[in-house]
């Protein structure tokens, strides 16, 4: 093993987990961005959508819980992972329309702190309905066959081949919704209430209203984050809760309402843990925050939040 | 207090009290018969909380409450009455206010090692509070300076992500002093004043009450602590606080310094999270790694706003609620028919996370004063009206 | 003598040039006016007279001193009070509270470590807060919340607070902007008594003309970021180039 192999591992990772943070960061960017909106249940959408892939996906036994105690012993349809990647996010994008109805748009008139508190609760209330329905143990989620085990990689030598799919799938749809903001009419609107705050508030939030499906394409990138995070990750109910703190400061030091600011800030994030990792495994968890903490202090409005946007 | 107060009473004094008459200020002469009346209104409910939650024949057995609980919930009622100075009067939404929690549990059980370890006697619970206080304010202060600097959500994010780093810090590089994972079991409590076991029975009547030693300790902590509450809100920062809730902007350009006064609410609630959790860890003799976590602090959160933000008693009765619903309701095992074996649901217990969680997501969209805001507006109904000179002091 | 003082005073907002070189004083004891077309720069002045924003250029000095590193209360410390273009008040609090946070900052700093010190004891700014609510027509009804007072109370609670932090300089950006006639002349009113009896500085910046060319010793008329005039309400009725730029040739 090469020292060269070694840091280039090192980068693979520190992508694969960055492509995560950044699926999350993504949504819940361009949802703050543009309706103002905090979400702190957006990790309970990830769990919605690793617990909805892994049933999508594969047929698993149920140890624990009601739904096992009701008499199911397995569940799920074993369609395979690609149903899962279409099937998920397509649901998700649903649950995430009904949120923006029924629990966001009572709270666009409301303070910050209120929006945090309710989704804050609403999360509390989908891990619980997760852990009663399937316990509280964590679901093993295998990676698709086609993609389990290590390829060979010039220079590298072996490396996951799932992780390499994570990077791939994440790169090409963080694409898909760039070019969606950047090149059409929709995405014309997202920019205005993104860069120009001031002018969204003197048109009045009605003007955004009608573009709720930002909430919807911000849910189903958390959906998704789940479905290609949930073999790395563990399943059960609790991820949401663990993933939403990251999730949220990558948002925060990328700039709010930038998807190149969220991918960028994810990539920081996993390429720090990553090296962390390799170097000094007793602080791989610690790193994240001390460089939130040094670049929010430094540059509050994030790498590339504009002044404007940050109160 | 200060040589200002000392001037402005000798100038001010006579005059005023002209003032005050003639003016028709009527409302301080309240303020000052009132605060026996809350202080003596708390010292009662602890003296006899105890007795009436884990002993008093028939309604200790519909409770189901028993001693240790009871403790917790005192506890508990600190930290929130605490947080609330910052959260239900300043306006600030901290979720990192675990770092203090957990930091002075962890402070206090580590000075406990280290005066029996090295310094050779056990420590007192009085010096351990102390210390487990002075590292929270310590430790408030440097994260209030560092988080303060951004308002609205950013300063919750940021007050989120300093604790996170604590909580990473005592689990995985610290672990040599905070036992990580496994938290830290090494605690060695002394006699309080040097004379009385903890665990050991109060005196007569008093042990009927209260119950130990402990509980009496901690039961004191929380007269004192809601009585210290009680001054701040009707003090000077009482004011500014609630004026930079309601309008930030204003009160620095009536000439105040908004962000010291900030830093100070932030601290001060700190102290509280300090003497808190320098009392769990007296209480339990034990710091799980769990007490730094993010959860920890969003629990403490619910509690406030459960039991109702910006009231004083509000969030001690939400920490109560809490603590109740995880500790007595999570036991359950099936909800029935009172005084019937009819089962309306099975495995109830379970439930509990969930209920609260319910409850919580109705109150922050219903009840934004929350369960104790519901009292009030039912007492007002009841007597028709006019509580606001009843609650003025801490409206 | 020179209260207030700007030197080449200039504000920009990206291209935008909002104040562009002004140099203006208001001595001791002065009514000052400031009017001028909208967009003309006249609330970026007083903006960045209370330091609500950084100036791009120049200085300002309050009684000799250089205020433009300051922050906001410490301005305010040093005596210039601002009353707000709409109502900036403590809704939630009473119309005697409102008065006292102000009358606080007043009579004990922008700070203080008295957080066990029982506001009872406050003599002093009770009666600050008193006077001033007296001053304002609004001592019976100083135990209401602020937020039932119709909105004309509103705004002279909102001229209360102001005029409790004790100032030597007021600075009123159109205090009766969205007032009806009724309130608008209690309000006229209000000012002049206020001049009377206080015997305040003040800098107004005010759409009214009859209100200006009442009271003020002095009017000064900005347009786009600039002084175009400066002079006593008759000089200003008739200069050629105000009537031009910005009375449209009205004559007045």
């Amino acid at each position: 093993m090469s020292l060269l192999a070694d840091v280039l591992t090192v980068l693979l990772n520190g992508l694969q987990q960055g492509a995560i943070f950044a699926l999350l960061a993504v949504g819940l960017s361009i949802i703050l961005g543009t309706l103002k909106f905090v979400n702190f249940a957006h990790g309970a959408l990830y769990v919605v959508g690793t617990y909805t892939g892994l049933l999508v996906a594969h047929e698993i036994a149920l140890t624990s819980g009601k739904l096992q105690s009701w008499g199911f012993t397995s569940l799920g349809l074993d369609l395979g992972f690609f149903a899962a990647l279409v099937v998920v996010p397509l649901f998700v994008f649903v649950v995430g329309l009904g949120m923006e109805r029924f629990v966001a748009r009572p709270f666009y008139d409301r303070p910050d702190t209120d929006q945090i508190l309710v989704t804050f609760g609403l999360a509390i209330v989908v891990q619980e309905l997760f852990r009663i329905l399937f316990g509280s143990n964590s679901l093993p989620f295998d990676q698709p066959a086609w993609a389990a085990g290590p390829i060979a990689l010039p220079v590298v030598g072996n490396f996951s081949q799932w992780r390499l799919y994570v990077i791939a799938i994440t790169a090409v749809l963080v694409l898909v919704v760039y070019a969606l903001v950047e090149y059409t009419d929709f995405g014309l609107v997202v920019r205005a209430g993104t860069r120009d705050a001031e002018m969204v508030r003197l048109l009045g939030i009605k003007i955004t209203r009608p573009y709720i499906v930002v909430f919807g394409i911000g849910a189903a990138l958390a959906g998704v984050a789940g479905v290609v995070g949930g073999p790395l990750n563990v399943v059960n109910p609790t991820v949401g809760t663990d993933i939403l703190v990251p999730a949220f400061l990558t948002v925060v030091i990328g700039g709010v309402g930038s998807i190149v600011g969220a991918v960028i800030g994810g990539v920081i994030f996993g390429l720090t843990t990553a090296t962390l990792v390799a170097v000094a495994p007793a602080w791989s968890q610690i790193g994240l925050y001390a460089i939130a903490a040094v670049i929010l202090l430094t540059r509050p409005q994030g790498i590339l939040g504009n002044e404007e946007v940050a109160p | 207090m200060s040589d200002e107060t000392q001037d402005a009473t000798a100038q001010g004094a006579a005059p005023s009290e002209g003032v005050a008459e003639k003016e028709g200020f009527a409302g301080y002469e309240l303020d000052t018969a009132r605060e026996p009346v809350v202080v003596g209104a708390t010292a009662l409910f602890v003296l006899v909380f105890p007795y009436v939650f884990a002993r008093m024949p028939v309604v200790s057995g519909i409770l189901q409450g028993y001693q240790g609980l009871a403790t917790l919930m005192l506890i508990w009622g600190i930290f929130a009455l605490g947080f609330d100075l910052l959260l239900g009067y300043t306006g600030l939404l901290s979720f990192g206010h675990a770092a203090f929690w957990g930091g002075s549990a962890y402070a206090a059980g580590v000075f406990s090692q280290f005066a029996a370890e090295s310094l050779g006697f056990e420590a007192g619970p009085v010096i351990i509070v102390v210390v487990g206080t002075l590292f929270a304010v310590l430790l408030a202060w440097g994260l209030g300076f560092l988080s303060l600097r951004r308002g609205g959500i950013y300063f919750s994010i940021l007050t989120l992500a300093f604790a996170q780093m604590m909580f990473y810090l005592s689990s995985a590089p610290l672990s040599g002093i905070t036992g990580g994972e496994n938290g830290f079991t090494a605690v060695t409590v002394g006699h309080l004043f040097g004379v009385f076991e903890l665990e050991s029975e109060l005196p007569s009547v008093l042990g009927t009450l209260m119950g130990t030693w402990l509980y009496a300790f901690v039961g004191l902590m929380t007269v004192v602590s809601v009585a210290v509450a009680y001054r701040i809100l009707n003090s000077p920062y009482g004011m500014v606080f609630r004026a930079i809730r309601e309008n930030e902007q204003r009160t620095e350009f009536v000439g105040l310094n908004v962000w010291r006064y900030k830093l100070m609410s932030f601290v001060i609630s700190g102290a509280f999270a300090g003497v808190a959790g320098s009392l769990f860890t007296i209480h339990g003799n034990y710091v799980p790694l769990q007490s730094l976590y993010w959860t920890e602090s969003g629990e403490i959160v619910i509690m406030a706003v459960l039991g109702g933000a910006g009231s004083l008693f509000g969030p001690m009765l939400g920490a109560g609620i809490y603590l109740y619903f995880e500790n007595i309701v999570s036991g359950v095992r099936d909800l029935t028919v009172p005084f019937t074996d009819i089962v309306l649901l099975q495995g109830f217990g379970e439930y509990w996370h969930l209920l609260l969680g319910v409850l919580f997501v109705l109150v922050v969209w219903f009840f934004p004063r929350g369960i104790w805001g519901l009292f009030q507006d039912l007492r007002n109904r009841v007597t028709g009206g006019d509580s606001a000179a009843e609650t003025g002091g801490e409206r | 003598m020179a209260l207030l003082e700007t030197d080449g005073l200039v504000k920009e907002f990206g291209g935008l040039v909002a104040t562009d070189d002004v140099n203006l004083t208001v001595n001791e004891d002065e009514r000052v006016s400031i009017i001028g077309p909208n967009g003309a720069g006249k609330s970026t002045l007083i903006n960045l007279i209370t330091r609500r924003l950084d100036p791009t250029e120049g200085d300002i000095r309050f009684k000799g001193e250089s205020i433009v590193k300051m922050e906001p209360h410490e301005v305010v410390q040093r005596g210039v009070s601002k009353s707000f273009q709409t109502a900036s008040i403590f809704p939630d609090l009473t119309v005697r509270e409102n008065a006292e946070i102000a009358a606080l900052a007043a009579e004990r700093g922008s700070f203080g470590f008295d957080f066990l010190t029982h506001r009872r004891k406050l003599h002093g700014v009770h009666e600050v807060a008193a006077d001033t609510l007296d001053a304002v027509g609004l001592l019976d009804r100083a135990e209401t919340p602020a937020e039932d007072l119709p909105y004309g109370d509103k705004r002279r609670l909102e001229i209360g607070i102001a005029l409790a932090s004790e100032p030597d300089l007021l600075l009123m950006d159109e205090p009766t902007a969205g007032m009806s006639p009724e309130e608008t002349r209690s309000t006229v009113d209000l000012i002049e008594e206020v001049k009377e009896r206080m015997g305040l500085t003040f800098v107004l910046v005010e759409h009214d003309m009859e209100i200006v060319f009442s009271i003020s010793d002095r009017i000064v008329v900005l347009n786009r970021g600039r002084v175009i005039a400066e002079g006593t309400p008759d000089e200003i009725r008739g200069d050629e180039q105000v009537q031009e730029a910005y009375l449209g040739g009205v004559e007045l």
